[in-house]
C-alpha cells in the first residue's frame, strides 16, 4: 500500500471496513485475531454485520434449480459414504459375513415386531487415535449381544495388555475385558447395557499384563471410537 | 424469518444431521440464491457460489454458536462473502473475505444486535439516504458489488485517499444515524 492514511482508522472504522470488505489484508487479519480476544471489538463487528445485512432485505428470493441441490448433496455426502463403505470393506471374510448375517437376523427379528419397515440398525465403531498406530474395528452383533473386534493396524506390545472399555455418556469406563493377541475376537455386552449400545463409546487402553489392577484405565488410551449407525 | 427455527436447524446441522441440512436448504436457499444472483449477476456463477455457500455452512455450523450473529445474518453473510470472493477472483490480486463465524468471537456483553428487526432494516435504508452526496451509494457498492476503495475512486472519479476519507465519514455518519 503506497497511499498514506490521513484518517487513522479507529476500531469502529476497522470493524465497518472489515465487514464491507474494504479493509486491507493486514488490517483484516489483525481484526480477525482481535475478534477472538476483544469482546468490545467483536461487538462492533457484529453490529456492522447485522446492519449491513439489512441491505439484502429487498433482494427477492429466487428458487434455485433442483440440480444445485443435487450437486450439493452429492458433494457434501459423497465422502461420508465412501468412508463408511471403506470401513465395511475393511471387514473381510468372516467379519463381513457375520455383519451381513447380523443384519439379516435383525430383519427377521424386526419382521415380527410392529415396525417392519424400519431397517435394522447396524452399529459399528472405528477405534483409533493420533498417538498410537493401533486401529481396531468393532461391529455390534445385536442378536448374540456381542461385539466383534478386528485389529487392522498396530501390534500387541510384549509384557503389556490391551484392555477394552465401554463408556456411556457421563459415566465412568467399564471394562469389557483384556483383548487376546489375536487379530479378531468377540466380547459379550453386559445385559444391562444392551439397550444403550447406540450411545456407547469404545476405548482401548495400555495396561499391565492381565489388565488394569484398579478397575479403571491406568495407562494411555491407545484407540477410541464412538458407535455409529452404518 | 423465524429466528428460533433456523437456529435450531443450524444446531442440528452442526451435529451432521443430514435431514436438518436438507430442511435448512429448503428454508433459506431461495434467499441465499437471490443474494448470490444480485452480487454475481449470472445464474451459472450464482449456482456455483450457492453450492460453495452451503458446503461452508455444513462444515462450519458448529462454529455458529460462538459468533453472536443472528442466524439469517450469518447465512446471508456467508453467501454474500462467497459471491464477492468469486466476483473478485476475476480481478488480479484479490483478497478473500472470510465469513463470520469462521473465527471465534470473544464472549462479551449481550450485543444489541439481537434486537435487529424490520424497523432496523428500514432505518439503515433511511440513514443511507441521509448521507451526503453519493456516500450511501458507495457503501452499497462496497457491500453488494464488492467494490474496493480503488474501484470506488475510479467510479466517483476522485483520488484514492479522498475516496477513503469520504467513505469513512459516511460510515461515521451512518453509525450515528443508526444508533439514534
Amino acid at each position: 500500500m503506497s497511499d498514506v492514511n490521513d484518517t487513522a482508522p479507529d476500531d469502529e472504522m476497522l470493524a465497518a471496513e472489515m465487514v464491507l470488505g474494504l479493509a486491507s489484508e493486514q488490517d483484516t487479519a489483525a481484526a480477525r485475531q482481535r475478534m477472538a480476544s476483544d469482546a468490545a471489538f467483536s461487538t462492533k463487528v457484529v453490529f456492522w454485520y447485522e446492519r449491513m445485512t439489512a441491505l439484502t432485505d429487498d433482494i427477492d428470493p429466487v428458487k434455485p434449480p433442483a440440480r444445485v441441490k443435487k450437486k450439493l448433496f452429492a458433494q457434501v455426502f459423497a465422502r461420508q459414504k465412501v468412508s463408511i463403505l471403506q470401513r465395511v470393506l475393511l471387514w473381510q471374510g468372516v467379519a463381513m459375513a457375520s455383519l451381513l448375517f447380523a443384519g439379516y437376523l435383525g430383519v427377521q427379528l424386526l419382521k415380527v415386531t410392529t415396525h417392519p419397515d424400519i431397517p435394522p440398525p447396524v452399529l459399528a465403531a472405528q477405534l483409533d487415535s493420533d498417538s498410537s498406530p493401533l486401529r481396531v474395528l468393532a461391529v455390534l452383533e445385536p442378536v448374540k449381544n456381542e461385539i466383534a473386534l478386528r485389529r487392522v493396524a498396530g501390534e500387541p506390545v510384549p509384557n503389556r495388555s490391551f484392555e477394552l472399555w465401554a463408556i456411556l455418556p457421563d459415566q465412568a469406563p467399564v471394562s469389557l475385558g483384556v483383548l487376546p493377541d489375536s487379530e479378531t475376537t468377540r466380547v459379550a455386552i453386559p445385559p444391562s447395557w444392551r439397550d444403550q449400545t447406540a450411545q456407547m463409546t469404545l476405548a482401548i487402553s495400555d495396561e499391565p499384563i492381565g489388565g488394569s489392577p484398579t478397575g479403571a484405565p491406568t495407562g494411555d488410551v491407545l484407540a477410541i471410537g464412538a458407535m455409529t449407525n452404518l | 424469518m423465524d429466528r428460533q427455527e433456523i437456529e435450531d436447524l443450524i444446531a442440528r446441522v452442526a451435529l451432521q444431521d443430514r435431514a436438518a441440512f436438507e430442511q435448512l436448504y429448503d428454508r433459506v436457499s431461495a434467499k441465499l440464491f437471490g443474494v448470490c444472483l444480485r452480487v454475481l449477476n449470472s445464474r451459472a456463477a450464482a449456482e456455483d457460489a450457492m453450492q460453495d455457500t452451503f458446503v461452508k455452512i455444513w462444515n462450519n455450523a458448529d462454529r455458529y454458536n460462538s459468533n453472536d450473529l443472528s442466524p439469517m445474518t450469518w447465512l446471508i453473510t456467508i453467501a454474500r462473502n462467497t459471491a464477492i470472493d468469486r466476483l473478485r477472483a476475476r480481478k488480479k490480486g484479490h483478497q478473500n473475505l472470510d465469513s463470520p463465524g469462521f473465527e471465534l468471537v470473544a464472549p462479551g456483553p449481550t450485543p444489541e444486535q439481537s434486537a435487529v428487526n424490520a424497523s432496523e432494516a428500514a432505518k439503515l435504508a433511511g440513514c443511507l439516504e441521509t448521507l451526503e452526496g453519493d456516500r450511501g451509494q458507495a457503501i452499497r457498492g462496497a457491500y453488494l458489488d464488492g467494490e474496493t476503495y480503488a474501484d470506488l475512486a475510479v467510479r466517483f472519479n476522485v483520488p484514492l485517499n479522498t475516496m477513503r476519507t469520504w467513505l469513512r465519514r459516511g460510515l461515521i455518519a451512518l453509525r450515528e444515524c443508526m444508533s439514534l
